[in-house]
């Protein structure tokens, strides 16, 4: 479904990815690894459209989106969950669900994703009316992936989804989205290793800019190097 | 006398926040200062004066027109000028302000030094409960505003170019993953900025006529009322435009005449002494 070819990324004038290539298969759970710095968020930039690449090419569904502009490739069917949510903080849940709907704008299909993202995140219907803003950081980040759902992606990007939340909320979120339909192809970007290769198939491992490893993730986890670098064990 | 000089104060009030509304949204969302702001309020009173005088349009034809052909002037300025200066706020900055000069002149020649006044819609004047008679002209200018002001803001909230306005202004990047063209919206928001601009001009120019230079007080205003209000809040214009429109005008009742401008920065300062981001204006803006 997603195939990322060779692609080089710069931001500004340093390279920040080399030679990148990675494959997501319909319906497959994907994470991707790797300590601060190593390139991930630039890798989920690069497939969303934020970060053109230089060199190489990435492919959805056998059409080329790279070199299309960001609000180009949502209506391909991609959907980001950005790093830090960033969720609207002065629209309501409401509106800020809307706007995940802006790429279809029919009232029809907006009402029956907010009735299923609010199945999905309870808590986000009792504070449809309250704004982004006022939100706790597990709320914002339920928020910020409902956002994502409201286009109905076909791929659904998510980066940093446990970044300074309890590892309570973060369970439950993670629980959340395995219940979502298969249809829905998740590429996930974690530092919380063991949380992401529970959660996935398959893995890629980045360091500095480059893939270095990848395999399934039940083999990684098993894996010494691994559980020596990622896990403290 | 308080009542009259309130009065007057409401009535260009409502001037000031329609025009500074047209600098705030352009402010918020494109984070540029149109330095021309006055001289498309300045044109469209001139259109709205050659359309109804020269030509003998219909007022109401004469004004629309006006306010719809200084809206697609101002996406072309955009499309021409402001758009390959994107990333870079100072040329933009400069770029407008030397469109401005070079509107001012243009008038100049085109119509000369003289003020133009396009006809009154109204005659008369109206008791206000028994207080004191106020030109129907100036009365008419009120609601028209006011139903401009209330157009924008519904519009702001309800339809879906309002909703990917208030999103974009509030993270650009973000809007642009949910789909929105924000280049698009850009050019578009823009222009509407210049069209309000040149709704204050129609609505004004039969009560003050219009001169070639005559929009550079108005562009001031509009941005000390974006000041005073907060960068980028629309609410903030509402409130800073009535507060700065009766300041201006009691103090010229109660202190001097000379003054009235002077009171509004006086205003300004002690509001932004107290709150460094405006009425209604983020922390950080
Ligand atoms: N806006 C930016 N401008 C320039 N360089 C940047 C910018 N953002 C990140 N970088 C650099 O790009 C490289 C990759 O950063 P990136 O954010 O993609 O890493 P990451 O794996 O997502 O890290 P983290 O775990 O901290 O989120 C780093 O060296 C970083 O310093
Ligand atoms: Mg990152």
């Amino acid at each position: 479904m997603l195939e990322v070819s060779n692609i080089d990324v710069y931001r500004g004038e340093t390279q920040v990815l080399w030679d990148i290539s990675l494959e997501v298969a319909a319906g497959e759970r994907v994470a991707i690894l790797g300590s601060n710095g190593a390139g991930k968020s630039s890798l989920m930039g690069a497939i969303a459209g934020i970060l053109p690449p230089a060199g190489g090419k990435i492919n959805f569904k056998g059409e080329t989106i790279s070199g299309r502009k960001a609000y180009e490739v949502t209506r391909f069917g991609i959907a980001l969950v950005p790093e830090g949510r960033r969720v609207y903080k002065e629209m309501s849940v409401r509106e800020n669900l809307e706007m995940g709907g802006y790429v279809s704008r029919k009232q029809r299909r907006i009402d029956q994703g907010m009735e299923q993202v609010f199945a999905l995140f309870p808590v986000l219907r009792d504070r449809r009316h309250q704004a982004g803003g006022t939100l706790s950081g597990g709320e914002q980040q339920m928020l910020a992936i409902g956002r994502a759902l409201m286009s109905r992606p076909e791929l659904l990007l998510i980066d940093e989804l446990s970044l300074g939340l309890a590892p309570r909320i973060t369970k439950e979120i993670y629980q959340a989205i395995s219940g979502l339909e298969l249809e829905t192809t998740v590429l996930l970007v974690e530092q919380n290793v063991e949380m992401a290769l529970s959660h996935s198939q398959r893995a890629y491992i980045m360091e500095s800019g480059r893939i270095t490893r990848s395999g399934r993730s039940e083999t990684l986890m098993a894996d010494d190097d691994i559980r020596r670098a990622y896990l403290g064990l | 006398m308080f009542a009259i000089a309130s009065m007057n104060g409401i009535v260009i009030g409502v001037i000031y926040a329609l025009s500074a509304l047209g600098v705030s949204l352009v402010v918020g969302i494109m984070n540029v200062v149109n330095f021309a702001h006055g001289e498309f309020y300045i044109l469209a009173g001139y259109f709205s004066y050659l359309f109804a005088t020269a030509l003998g349009m219909n007022l109401l034809a004469a004004m629309t027109l006006a306010v719809a052909i200084v809206f697609v002037f101002g996406l072309l300025v955009e499309y021409t000028l402001i758009r390959p200066t994107y990333g870079d706020d100072l040329y933009s900055l400069i770029l407008t302000f030397i469109l401005s000069i070079v509107l001012q002149n243009a008038y100049l020649l085109i119509f000369g030094p003289y003020p133009n006044k396009p006809p009154g819609w109204v005659r008369g004047a109206t008791d206000i409960f028994g207080l004191f008679m106020y030109g129907n002209q100036r009365l008419a200018a009120l609601v028209a505003g006011t139903c401009v002001i209330v157009f924008v803001f519904a519009m702001i909230k309800l339809t879906w170019f309002g909703r990917i306005i208030r999103a974009t202004s509030q993270d650009r990047g973000m809007a642009e993953l949910n789909g929105v063209n924000t280049t698009r919206l850009n050019m578009l928001s823009f222009g509407l900025g210049c069209a309000l601009a040149a709704a204050a001009g129609v609505i004004l120019a039969p009560v003050f006529p219009v001169t070639p230079t005559a929009g550079v007080p108005v562009a001031l205003t509009a941005f000390v009322v974006v000041v005073l209000g907060g960068m980028g809040s629309l609410r903030g214009c509402i409130v800073g435009g009535l507060t700065l429109g009766l300041v201006e005008n009691l103090g010229a009742a109660y202190l001097s005449t000379g003054y009235k401008h002077v009171f509004g920065f006086i205003i300004l300062i002690l509001v932004l002494a107290i709150r460094p981001s405006g009425l209604f204006g983020h922390k950080e803006a």
